[in-house]
């Protein structure tokens, strides 16, 4: 069902338009690009169960999931891939078996460094299709709310550690939960026996 | 032989939509409704698929395992979708011959290909499929996407395919074919033969020619039978994928 819908394509086809866009966008030169002509870097994604091939050709990069003729194959996760790009940990995620390469590491490296390049000034590619003073006003107000959205999740994250921290003393710890089954249970040792007491005054 | 191909070549006659027309006349008439439509081809299909056609040459493309310096026939190519991207894949050792054999097709194909800067490893012949002008074992990839059905003898060109074709390649043949389900098969019939010739006209001018291409799809071989008939042609491990429900299906098979 999935092959007659065609999502892999759908998928490689988007993924295609969207990075020759940006790189169409870029401010900065897209100079690297020239040194890596046909060279193919492949990323086997554990959320995807096909791989994704990103060949470059000329200025552009092609999208596919032929993963044949791959010069560098990249095996992790889009989180772990997230977290490579937060902390430049990539010997450590190596270690801990989270990220696999096989081939030249030095074109993934190339195509990192391609990625990170990309800068896209949103606003004098809107100002193409909306105005000078539109775009400056959708600016100010994205901006704003962009600002706001920071503070809010700040404040979440803040007024949750505060809660996290007060509430923790007031929760019953495992300690003070064992002594508590041993206190039943010593009373309810004691009862039994005071019963077995009651039985035999009330014989007698 | 498939039945009707072999009723066809007992009687000199064939298809031509629903019409039934001299064998002699088909390339002619085909001609015709392509050199009409060679200009307003690519925004058609655009419309007429709702941009899906993208997704099925991609699928073919991914099902070709084309490989950097590989030389692969794109047949009755059109306006050069498939050759483009395989092009790109094949590198500048490889080779990708655009054949069709309508002109006015292969002028729109090669005026759109040399636009987008793609002249390195792309060569440009007039052919009829049924008589490939190629020595014998010189492609590794053979495509023919969405032109098989307008082949006057496809028995003959599946031939000439399978002779030019060097032994490990495959042939992949993207073409109309039989809803598997039968409401949708339905609902296509009155897209094909209530909306599309309205299209035509409206966009192309050329109700008639979007009439025949309804038509043409009725009378093309469904997925068994072209499945057969490539075994015939001596192709094997042949297989098809349907898609979009198999309103296109994909077949593929291989020279050993």
């Amino acid at each position: 069902m999935t092959e007659q819908l065609m999502l892999k394509q759908a998928l490689t086809l988007l993924l295609e338009k969207i990075i020759n866009k940006a790189l169409s966008l870029n401010i900065n030169d897209n100079t690297e690009l020239n040194g890596l002509n046909n060279k193919c870097l492949t990323l086997n994604l554990a959320e995807l169960n096909f791989p994704l091939s990103f060949i470059v050709y000329q200025q552009q990069i092609l999208v596919n999931s032929l993963a044949e003729n791959s010069d560098c194959t990249i095996t992790t996760s889009l989180k772990t891939l997230k977290d490579l790009q937060k902390n430049q940990q990539l010997t450590e995620l190596i270690k801990q078996d989270k990220l696999d390469i096989n081939g030249d590491i030095k074109l993934a490296q190339q195509f990192a460094n391609i990625a990170q390049n990309l800068s896209i000034d949103w606003q004098s590619e809107l100002a193409k299709h909306m105005g000078d003073i539109a775009t400056y006003k959708l600016g100010r107000v994205a901006k704003t709310l962009a600002n706001k959205f920071d503070f809010f999740k700040n404040q979440v994250q803040a007024d949750s550690s505060e809660y996290i921290v007060h509430e923790q003393k007031l929760v019953v710890t495992k300690h003070q939960l064992n002594d508590f089954y041993q206190q039943v249970t010593q009373v309810s040792v004691k009862t039994d026996t005071l019963m077995q007491r009651l039985d035999a005054l009330t014989k007698k | 032989m498939s039945a009707p191909e072999q009723q066809n070549n007992q009687d000199n006659s064939t298809h031509f939509g629903y019409k039934t027309v001299d064998k002699s006349e088909k390339a002619s008439m085909v001609a015709g409704v392509f050199h009409s439509v060679a200009k307003q081809y690519d925004i058609m299909n655009d419309l007429m698929s709702f941009g899906v056609h993208r997704l099925w040459k991609r699928f073919t493309i991914d099902a070709s395992g084309v490989r950097p310096g590989n030389k692969v026939l794109d047949l009755a190519g059109g306006t050069g979708d498939l050759t483009a991207k395989f092009s790109k894949l094949v590198g500048k050792e490889g080779k990708v011959i655009l054949a069709d054999i309508n002109s006015s097709m292969l002028n729109v194909g090669r005026d759109k290909l040399r636009d987008k800067g793609l002249v390195q490893n792309i060569e440009y012949v007039q052919a009829n499929a049924e008589y490939l002008p190629f020595e014998d074992n010189t492609f590794d990839i053979i495509t023919i996407a969405f032109g098989l059905r307008n082949v006057t003898d496809k028995d003959k060109a599946l031939a000439s395919m399978y002779r030019v074709l060097k032994p490990g390649g495959r042939l992949l043949v993207l073409e109309f074919s039989k809803p598997e389900h039968e409401l949708l098969n339905k609902a296509y019939d009155f897209y094909s033969f209530n909306i599309l010739p309205k299209m035509g006209e409206l966009v192309a001018k050329d109700g008639d020619s979007y009439q025949y291409l309804a038509e043409s799809i009725r009378m093309h071989p469904d997925q068994e039978t072209l499945k057969e008939m490539m075994n015939n042609a001596g192709f094997e491990q042949t297989s098809y994928h349907n898609l979009t429900g198999g309103v296109v299906a994909l077949h593929k098979g291989y020279k050993f």
